[in-house]
C-alpha cells in the first residue's frame, strides 16, 4: 500500500528547468544601470606594490570607480586561523593573475580598456616556486609578519600507537615515494557575483558560491558592515567540485563597486580567472612506508607529504590534515605516524578539490597494498577485503565508525567485473585493478568554532497542500535540493514535487554551514527529518481525531491520511492540514542538526572527525598500448556504500561524475606552470582548450553499483556520494595498469610518455636479470 | 549575457562576387577575411589581430561549391567541413579527407568552420594562442607584439606549429589551391602556402583570396590518422596522411613544425611493402618539440608508429 519515493529513481524536482535553459544563474541577470567590472592583474609572479596610477584609466568614458588594495584594507580567508588574503594587493603581489584594482565601467570592454590604463610600478622580487625553495629560509618569504618567518603555511605532526613496534612486527616493508599532480574542478559557470547595495544601505549579493554562510560573515568583516545588512543569495549554480568554497575578491570588490556608485555591479571572472582563482587540488610529493604481514595484515604506516600549494592559504590548513586522517581507513591499522606540510609558493592558490586532501595519499596508499598483495603472493582484493574495518569501532587516530559495507562493496565490485577470474590471467597489455577508500559525511565541526547548529531547515506547510521548505543550502548541481524535498516527502507520504525549495538566501533561510565536506545529505537532511518529524506529528494527531483511531495507527501515503486499522476512512493530505492548522495554528516548524558529541581520544584531532563514513572499492580495466604507451580505460566499476539512496539517479551521477573526474586526473589533467624562460611562473594553458578535461570519447563505460549500509544516524540511513567514490579510481587505474604490463606508476597522470619509458625502463631491467641469472 | 571576453568592435562587410571583396581588400587597409571565424574570433578576442574591418566571404557566390570537372574534384573554400561530410561526391572521390573532417574539433565548429580556412589556419603555439593579459606578462612573442621566441630562445624564427587536419591529406592527393587577387587567378600547390617560419606560414598575400582547392584524379588508396592528447576539441599532437600507389607513395606529417612535411625518399620502402622502413625513414626527418605533458622523444617515437600504421591500415583496406 505504501508507495515510497525514497529509493525511487528519476528526475530531481528541479531537473527540467536545467535542462531547457530556464534556471536563472547569476550572470543570467540583468539590473537597469548595471555596470560590469574587470580586475587588473599582476603580471609578476612576486613583486612589492610601490605605487598604483587610476588616474588616465577614470578619464576613461564610461569608467565610474576604480579601487585598489586601500580601499579594503581588511584581511580575510575561509579558515579563521589563516587569513592572508587581501581582495585586492594591500603590499605585494604573489602570482601572476593576482588582483591589483578593479574598475566598475558601464561595460566589460571598458572596464577591461581602463584596467589597461591603470600603471602599477612593482618592485620585481625573486619568486619561490619548488618545495626545494620554499623550505630554503635563504629564499624570499611570500607572507612576511607571520609568527615565524617561513613559506611553511602549516605542519602537521601525528603518531598514533607504536610504528617503530609496527615496522619491527612487519615481515614485509615497503618504502616508495609517490608524486600526485595538481588538478583544477574546470566546473561549468565562471564566478560570478552581483552586488547591489541599496538606498537604506543594504547589501545583497547573488553569487555562485557553495558557502553563502561563510561568504555573509566575510563580506560583513572586509566591508565593515553588520551582518544584518549583508543578504547572500546563492541562485542557480553551474557545478562547484570545491571551487566555489572560498569567499573569493570579485565578491567584494563588486560589493564595494555598487557602495561607491550606487549602482548595481555584475562581476563575471573569464575562463582565464577560473583558473588563477583555482583553489584546486594540492600537488603532493608522498612517502610511504608500510609493514605488512605475511598475512596481509598492516603492521604500520609511516607516511609523509609536502605539497607547494600556492601563494594564499586557502583551505590549506585543513588539507594538511586530511592529507593524513583518511590514512587510517578503510583497512585496519593500530600503528600510524604522518607528517604533513602546506607550503607558500608563487602560484595560484591550491584549495579544496572533490575527495579534498585525501585522493593524493589514497593513491599512494591502494597501489602499495597491491605491492604487498604481489610480493606476499596474496590476492590484492581478498588481502583488502579482510583487512576492512568493522562496523561500530574506532580507528587508531580516534574515528568513529558506524555502519561499514567497504566488504560488500570490494565483493559486489568483484563479482560485476569478474576481478578474480581476471585478475593476473590476462593477456599482456590487458589489466585489471582494485583499490578501496573511505571518506567523510561531513565534517564534525565548522569552519569557526560555535555551539550552534550546522544545519536547520524550516518547513511551512499550506492548507493547499504543498509544502515550503527553507534551507540555508547551497543546491550546485548535486540536487540537495531534490534530497530535502524527498526526506519531507517521505515522511508526509506525498510527492517530492508537492514540495517547494526556497534555499541559500541568508534573509530567508536558516543557517547552513554549505556544501563542502560532503555534509550535505547527512547534515540538512537530518535538519528536514528533524522538521517533517514534528510536522507528522501535529498532522497525525489532528487526522487521528478526525478518523477515529491512535495516532499510533495513522498512516500517510499517495497523498493520503489513513486509519490504519480500515483504511477506507481516510483523508487527502491537504484535508488533514486544514484539520492540524485548524487545531493548533500555522502549521510552521524549525528543525535543525547538529552532529552528536563524539569525543576523540585526540584533542588536536579536530579536522577529519564526521559522524560516519562512506566506503568504495573500484576496480579498473585497461588496455595498455605498449608501443606507444597510451592507455586505454575499458570500464570501471564502482561500487559505493551511501548509506541509503535517497535517489538513487542522483547517486549514480554523482558516482559517474566522481569517477570521469578521477579518469581526467589519472590521464589528463595537470595544473602546470612553465618551469623555464620567460615565462616561467606562467600558467601553462588558462584556458579549456589547453587544460584538457575528458570528452565523452576520453571516458570509459562507468557501472555503478550502489551499496546501503543504512547508517544508524544517517536521515534514512543515507550517508555521502559526491566525493567518496572519486578516491579509489587513479589508484584502481594504476593497479590494472601494473596487472597488464608490469610496471608502477608512481606519478600521475599516466601520460602515454612516462608509461612507455617505465616500460623501457622495465625492459632493461628484466634483460639485465635475465643475463644475471644466465650466468648462474 | 555578458561577453566575458569581448569580441573587439569591427565593421562587417559581406561581398558577394570575389571581385567586390577583392576591391574591399585594397580599399580598406585594415581588412581580414573571415569565413567561418572559427579561428579568427577566439583570436580576435586574445589580441591576436586587430581588424577595423572584416569581410564575410559568406555571401560570395560559388565558393559553397563541390563539383567533378576534368580537373578533378573542387571543393569551393567556403564549404564547411560538415558540408563536405555530408557530400556523396567527396565519399566516392576522396573518403580520406572526410575522415580528417571529421577529425575537426567537434560537430558544431565543424558547422561553422571551412575547408578554406583550415588550409590558411593560422600556426599555434602555446606562447602566441594566449589572452592579451597573458602575452603582456612575457612582453608578447615572434609572432605577434614581442621580439623573441620563447620556444627556441635566441633564435629568430618562429616555431609555431601548422595544425590543419585536412592539408596533409589534400598533399598526398596532389591538391592545389586556386587563389584569386587583382590580377586575376592562380593555380599553386597547395604545400607552396606553408612555409618553415611560423609567422607566414599559411598565409595569402593581403589582396588575395582563397577560391577553391583542386583535388586531381589520381590513382592509390589514401589514409590519415590524427594523434591528439584527448579524443574531440583538440588540435593535433601528429597528423599523417599517405597515398600508397602499386609502385610508390607519398607520406606527409604534420603538427610538429610551421609546415606540413612530406618525408622524403620514403617511394620505395613503400612501393616494396616495407611500411616500418618507411615509417623510420619518417622519424628520421622530423625533429618535433615537447608540449608540457609530452616530450620530444615521445612525439618522434610517435612520428614512426603513427606513419606505419597509417600505412598498414591503408594498405589494408578492401
Amino acid at each position: 500500500m505504501k508507495d515510497s519515493c525514497l529509493g525511487r529513481g528519476g528526475r530531481k524536482i528541479d531537473g527540467m528547468e536545467r535542462i531547457t535553459g530556464r534556471a536563472v544563474f547569476t550572470a543570467d541577470m540583468t539590473r537597469p544601470g548595471m555596470l560590469h567590472a574587470a580586475f587588473l592583474r599582476s603580471p609578476h609572479p612576486h613583486a612589492r606594490v610601490i605605487s598604483i596610477d587610476t588616474s588616465q584609466a577614470m578619464k576613461i568614458e564610461g569608467v565610474k570607480s576604480i579601487i585598489t588594495g586601500e580601499h579594503l584594507p581588511i584581511n580575510f580567508g575561509v579558515i579563521p586561523v589563516a587569513q592572508d588574503e587581501h581582495a585586492l594587493a594591500t603590499d605585494k603581489v604573489r602570482f601572476v593573475g593576482d588582483e591589483v584594482a578593479a574598475v566598475a565601467a558601464i561595460s566589460r570592454s571598458i572596464a577591461i580598456e581602463a584596467t589597461r590604463a591603470i600603471e602599477v610600478k612593482y618592485e620585481v622580487l625573486e619568486p619561490v616556486y619548488s618545495i626545494e625553495d620554499a623550505l630554503n629560509p635563504e629564499k624570499p618569504i611570500l607572507h612576511e609578519g607571520r609568527r615565524k618567518a617561513s613559506n611553511v603555511l602549516r605542519r602537521v605532526f601525528q603518531k598514533y600507537g607504536d610504528i617503530d613496534a609496527g615496522m619491527e612486527e612487519a615481515d614485509l616493508i615497503i618504502d616508495e615515494d609517490y608524486f600526485y599532480p595538481g588538478s583544477t574542478h574546470v566546473p561549468l559557470e565562471t564566478q560570478t557575483a552581483l552586488a547591489e547595495w541599496d538606498e537604506n544601505g543594504k547589501l545583497t549579493l547573488h553569487s555562485s558560491t557553495q558557502v553563502p554562510h561563510y561568504l555573509h560573515k566575510a563580506l560583513a568583516r572586509v566591508l565593515q558592515v553588520r551582518t544584518q545588512d549583508v543578504r547572500v543569495i546563492k541562485p542557480a549554480v553551474g557545478a562547484g567540485y570545491g571551487g566555489k568554497s572560498d569567499p573569493f575578491s570579485h565578491e567584494f570588490c563588486a560589493a564595494e563597486l555598487s557602495r561607491r556608485t550606487g549602482r548595481p555591479v555584475m562581476f563575471i571572472l573569464d575562463r582565464e580567472e577560473v583558473f588563477y582563482t583555482h583553489r584546486g587540488r594540492h600537488p603532493a610529493k608522498m612517502s610511504l612506508k608500510m609493514g605488512f604481514k605475511n598475512n596481509g595484515e598492516i603492521t604500520g604506516v609511516d607516511f609523509k607529504v609536502v605539497s607547494p600549494g600556492g601563494a594564499y592559504a586557502s583551505f590549506g590548513v585543513v588539507t594538511s590534515y586530511y592529507f593524513g586522517v583518511f590514512m587510517t581507513l578503510p583497512y585496519k591499522l593500530e600503528n600510524y605516524r604522518f607528517e604533513a606540510k602546506r607550503l607558500y609558493t608563487n602560484h595560484p592558490p591550491c584549495g579544496p578539490k572533490r575527495g579534498h586532501g585525501a585522493i593524493q595519499p589514497r593513491f599512494a596508499l591502494e597501489m602499495h597494498i597491491d605491492k604487498a598483495a604481489c610480493q606476499l603472493g596474496l590476492d590484492p582484493a581478498e588481502m583488502r577485503r579482510k583487512n576492512g574495518v568493522e562496523p561500530n569501532t574506532e580507528t587508531c587516530n580516534g574515528l568513529r565508525i558506524t555502519s561499514v559495507a567497504i566488504d560488500e562493496c570490494i565483493e559486489e565490485a568483484v563479482k560485476a567485473s569478474g576481478y578474480n577470474e581476471k585478475y593476473g590471467k590476462l593477456p599482456l597489455g590487458k589489466g585489471i585493478g582494485i583499490a578501496g577508500s573511505a571518506y567523510m559525511c561531513g565534517a564534525l565541526h565548522g569552519i569557526y568554532q560555535n555551539e550552534m547548529p550546522q544545519s536547520a531547515v524550516q518547513l511551512l506547510v499550506d492548507r493547499s497542500g504543498r509544502v515550503a521548505i527553507y534551507s540555508g543550502t547551497s543546491d550546485i548541481g548535486q540536487g540537495s535540493n531534490h534530497m530535502l524535498a524527498a526526506v519531507v516527502a517521505e515522511r508526509l507520504g506525498i510527492e517530492p514535487t508537492d514540495c517547494h525549495v526556497l534555499e541559500a538566501d541568508t534573509a530567508l533561510t536558516p543557517v547552513d554551514l554549505g556544501s563542502y565536506s560532503s555534509r550535505v545529505t547527512f547534515m540538512a537532511g537530518n535538519a528536514a527529518l528533524s522538521a517533517v518529524n514534528q510536522v507528522r506529528e501535529r498532522i497525525v494527531s489532528a487526522a487521528a481525531t478526525k478518523l477515529e483511531c491512535e495516532p499510533s495507527d495513522i498512516i500517510l501515503s499517495n497523498g493520503e491520511v489513513f486509519n490504519g486499522v480500515s483504511p477506507d476512512r481516510k483523508l487527502e493530505f491537504k484535508e488533514a492540514v486544514v484539520l492540524a492548522e485548524s487545531a493548533g495554528g500555522t502549521v510552521s516548524v524549525v528543525g535543525h542538526y547538529k552532529p552528536p558529541p563524539i569525543g576523540s581520544r585526540f584533542r588536536r584531532q579536530s579536522v577529519g572527525p564526521s559522524p560516519s563514513y562512506s566506503f568504495t572499492a573500484q576496480v579498473a580495466a585497461v588496455t595498455v598500448d605498449c608501443e606507444t604507451g597510451i592507455v586505454i580505460v575499458d570500464k570501471i566499476w564502482c561500487a559505493h556504500d551511501c548509506g541509503k539512496a535517497i535517489n538513487p539517479t542522483i547517486v549514480e551521477g554523482q558516482i559517474e561524475g566522481s569517477v570521469y573526474m578521477g579518469v581526467g586526473e589519472a590521464f589528463l589533467e595537470d595544473h602546470t606552470f612553465h618551469t623555464s624562460g620567460h615565462a616561467k611562473g606562467l600558467h601553462f594553458g588558462p584556458s579549456i582548450l589547453e587544460y584538457k578535461i575528458p570528452t565523452i570519447h576520453d571516458t570509459p563505460e562507468i557501472e555503478a553499483i550502489i551499496i546501503e549500509s543504512n547508517d544508524p544516524e544517517g536521515p534514512f540511513g543515507a550517508k555521502e556520494a559526491g566525493e567518496g567514490p572519486q578516491m579509489a579510481t587513479v589508484p584502481a587505474i594504476a593497479n590494472a595498469i601494473y596487472d597488464a604490463v608490469g610496471v608502477w606508476m608512481n606519478e600521475a597522470p599516466f601520460t602515454p610518455d612516462k608509461v612507455l619509458r617505465a616500460l623501457k625502463n622495465k625492459a632493461r631491467a628484466d634483460k639485465r636479470n635475465a643475463k644475471i641469472g644466465g650466468a648462474e | 549575457m555578458t561577453s566575458m571576453l569581448p569580441l573587439p568592435e569591427f565593421k562587417l562587410l559581406q561581398p558577394t562576387t570575389v571581385a567586390e571583396a577583392l576591391e574591399m581588400l585594397s580599399a580598406n587597409s585594415d581588412a581580414k577575411l573571415i569565413s567561418g571565424g572559427t579561428d579568427l574570433l577566439p583570436s580576435m578576442k586574445h589580441g591576436l589581430f586587430k581588424p577595423k574591418v572584416l569581410i564575410s566571404t559568406k555571401r560570395i557566390k560559388g565558393l559553397k561549391d563541390i563539383s567533378i570537372n576534368e580537373e578533378g574534384l573542387s571543393i569551393g573554400a567556403g564549404v564547411t567541413h560538415t558540408s563536405l561530410r555530408r557530400s556523396e561526391t567527396v565519399a566516392g572521390f576522396a573518403p580520406a579527407l572526410l575522415e580528417a573532417c571529421k577529425a575537426i574539433a567537434t560537430p558544431t565548429i565543424q558547422s561553422m568552420g571551412t575547408i578554406g580556412g583550415n588550409i590558411l589556419l593560422d600556426t599555434r603555439c602555446v606562447f602566441y594562442n594566449q589572452t592579451r593579459f597573458w602575452r603582456d606578462s612575457i612582453n608578447g612573442c615572434l609572432k605577434c607584439d614581442g621580439s623573441i621566441c620563447h620556444v627556441v630562445q635566441n633564435k629568430q624564427e618562429c616555431f609555431a606549429a601548422h595544425s590543419a587536419d585536412t592539408v596533409p591529406v589534400l598533399m598526398v592527393m596532389g591538391a592545389s589551391v586556386v587563389i584569386a587577387g587583382l590580377q586575376g587567378e592562380r593555380t599553386v600547390p597547395i604545400e607552396s602556402l606553408y612555409d618553415i617560419d611560423g609567422r607566414d606560414s599559411g598565409r595569402l598575400k593581403k589582396e588575395e583570396i582563397l577560391v577553391r582547392v583542386i583535388i586531381p584524379k589520381t590513382r592509390g588508396e589514401f589514409g590519415f590518422r590524427k594523434l591528439r592528447v584527448r579524443g574531440a576539441i583538440d588540435y593535433p599532437l601528429i597528423v599523417t596522411a599517405v597515398r600508397i600507389t602499386p609502385d610508390g607513395g607519398r607520406v606527409v606529417v604534420s603538427g610538429i613544425g610551421p609546415a606540413p612535411i612530406e618525408i622524403q625518399e620514403v617511394t620505395g620502402a613503400i612501393a616494396s611493402g616495407d611500411f616500418s622502413k618507411a615509417a623510420e625513414i619518417a622519424r628520421s626527418q622530423v625533429k618535433p618539440l615537447g608540449t608540457h605533458n609530452v616530450s620530444p622523444n615521445w612525439r618522434r617515437h610517435m612520428v614512426e608508429v603513427e606513419v606505419r600504421r597509417c600505412l598498414e591500415k591503408t594498405s589494408s583496406k578492401p
